[in-house]
């Protein structure tokens, strides 16, 4: 028996000579919704849309008809699918999006048609995939490409900046601070999972903005984990230098298993790597390998409804192959965050604490208290090897307002 | 030329099932005027784990590598939160792959929807009974705070409801 169905249905026809005209209709078990787009043949501009809904969940999902009106004047192109994720999605409703999506493909391939018929006008031995081949060879037409690169609505991660090669013995361990933070009676506390703009462009918080927080705030230090991008030694100690403030590298990758947290690993790596061959590397490296905010969403549906426990989250195979775990995210349910707590506890796995801040006013909610000063890379990674260390809601314990951000701040690279 | 014939038409159909206690089957087909494809995926329970991938692609001039290599990549990967950069990273983002890195996300997204299906039958009838079922909904589950124009500040939605707290 069926548990659930969608269907979708598009079609496009040519309205007039510059025009066309789709229409999409999607219908599933739980939604109901159509839409109708005017998209110029020349250039993929879309001219007019209207929708309707058929049938919704919530008595507000009408509200969402109106953000339709702000994709006229798009251009079906790679970029389309993020416009409209983040327009019609986040702002509308995501499966106004999916239908509208669906409906460009459609444009796109209608107009390759279109385009062909009129070139068999004057050419009526002209075959679909001759003609394609010529358009090819004149260069890329608008809206070739799709679907397009995102279905949920992230722009496409920028290449991260070209990766400099440093010897060894500059790697770790030979930098102390100008001006030491002592660790107080507290311990020496670490906010380990930081993401800077422009490093991590999800991030809005530049790394200058990011480390006078920390230290506003009282943390001893933060480490700077932007998502598959490599700090080179130099500009980390400049930023040291600078503030005078312990700074430290990491990485946060993806692999197929989820995001992972990665100390001592220089490579650069692009893409999404395999947990396994992941943890060779980090091996190899002398590394250390956190998995970051493993529950994150698990419990929507994987807890109550499905009947997920700790004893069988513990085992999912990919807490084989790290060396902690990170049970305070700040970007989890503290239900997810307690959850994970219980497994890394269940599997004797070391616990760390991480913002994942990406806004000045995140850094610190969540750290990891080491109890000795901690002043290089290397001292951070036998102190991460120790597994002496907890995790702490440091902005909670220590009773630290959240500062308001200031505009000139946001975005500053 | 007849200005009432279709220039391009296309059905994608998507369906889950539960095959057992311990998986769900989703599939996704495309056909369109140039396109015949299909793309299946089994989910572990109570995970949400791909535990298997399988499809076929057809197009009319567009040449795709052996599927059977591109999706296998694919076990492992949970169906949820960061999805689908890794299905695209995993699959792969040229032009030639798009349409296949989509049907795989289409099949996961029907896997959510499925198990969403589960808890919107339990929403009363009445308004007044369905506002308080969607904010509890929120209050529940915070990420869907601002997702939406339905759960955006100033929804009766989510009146009093304070995501950071």
């Amino acid at each position: 028996m069926l548990k659930f169905a969608r269907n979708k249905v598009v079609s496009a026809a040519r309205k007039d000579r510059d025009t066309l005209s789709i229409h999409g209709i999607l219908d599933d078990d739980i939604y109901g919704l159509e839409v109708d787009l005017c998209v110029g043949i020349k250039d993929l501009q879309i001219l007019s849309i209207a929708g309707k809904w058929n049938r919704h969940t919530t008595p507000e999902c009408p509200s969402a008809i109106p953000y339709l009106q702000e994709v006229r004047g798009f251009h079906i192109d790679e970029e389309i699918g993020s416009k409209l994720n983040k327009i019609v999605g986040r702002k509308g409703c995501r499966h106004f999006a999916n239908i509208l999506n669906e409906c460009c493909y459609a444009a796109a391939e209608a107009a390759k048609v279109v385009r062909w018929e009129d070139a068999k006008a004057a050419r009526p031995d002209l075959s679909f995939e001759g003609f394609l081949k010529e358009e090819a060879a004149g260069g890329a037409q608008v809206g070739d490409s799709w679907p397009p690169s995102d279905q949920a609505g992230n722009a496409s991660p920028s290449p991260p900046p070209p990766h400099v090669e440093v010897p060894r013995e500059e790697r770790h361990g030979s930098n102390p601070f100008p001006a030491r933070p002592e660790p107080s009676s507290n311990g020496f506390v670490i906010d380990l999972h930081v993401h800077t703009f422009p490093a991590s462009p999800c991030s809005s918080a530049s790394a200058d903005s990011l480390i006078e927080e920390a230290r506003r705030i009282g943390l001893n230090g933060i480490c700077l984990t932007d998502h598959n991008h490599v700090w080179t030694p130099e500009k980390v100690e400049e930023l040291r230098q600078r503030h005078g403030f312990p700074i430290f590298r990491g990485n946060e990758i993806t692999t197929d298993q989820g995001d992972m947290l990665v100390f001592g690993l220089e490579r650069d790596v692009r893409g999404i790597i395999k947990l396994q061959d992941l943890r060779r590397e980090v091996l190899a490296a002398g590394g250390f390998l956190i998995v970051a905010h493993p529950f994150r969403g698990f419990l929507t549906f994987s807890g109550e409804q499905l009947g997920l426990t700790p004893e069988k989250a513990a085992r999912r195979p990919l807490f084989q192959f790290v060396d902690a775990v990170e049970v305070l995210n700040g970007k989890v349910t503290a239900k997810e965050n307690g959850f994970a707590s219980s497994v890394a506890a269940s599997l004797g796995l070391p616990a760390t604490g991480g913002s994942d801040a990406h806004e000045v006013s995140e850094v610190g909610t969540y750290a990891t208290r080491f109890f000795g000063e901690i002043r290089t890379e290397a001292e951070l990674m036998r102190a991460l090897k120790s597994k002496e260390y907890v995790p702490v809601a440091f902005r909670r314990e220590t009773g630290v307002p959240a500062r308001e951000n200031r505009p000139a701040e946001v975005q500053a690279s | 030329m007849s200005d009432n014939i279709l220039k391009f038409s296309m059905n994608r159909c998507l369906s889950v099932e539960r095959l057992d206690e311990d998986t769900l089957r989703s599939v996704c087909r495309l056909r369109d005027t140039f396109t015949s494809a299909s793309v299946e995926i089994l989910a572990g329970l109570p995970d949400l784990e791909i535990i298997g991938a399988s499809g076929e692609f057809h197009h009319e001039w567009q040449k795709v590598p052996e599927l059977d290599d591109i999706l296998r990549k694919l076990p492992g990967v949970r169906i949820g939160a960061g999805m689908l950069k890794i299905i695209k990273g995993l699959v792969g983002e040229e032009d030639h792959l798009r349409q296949l890195t989509y049907m795989v996300e289409e099949c996961c997204q029907g896997v959510i929807l499925s198990l969403t299906k589960d808890i919107l039958v339990q929403a009363p009838v009445s308004e007044e009974g369905k506002l308080e079922f969607f904010s509890k909904m929120v209050r529940d589950s915070i990420r869907l705070y601002n997702r939406c124009a339905a759960f955006a500040p100033g929804s009766r939605l989510v009146e009093g409801i304070d995501p950071n707290q």
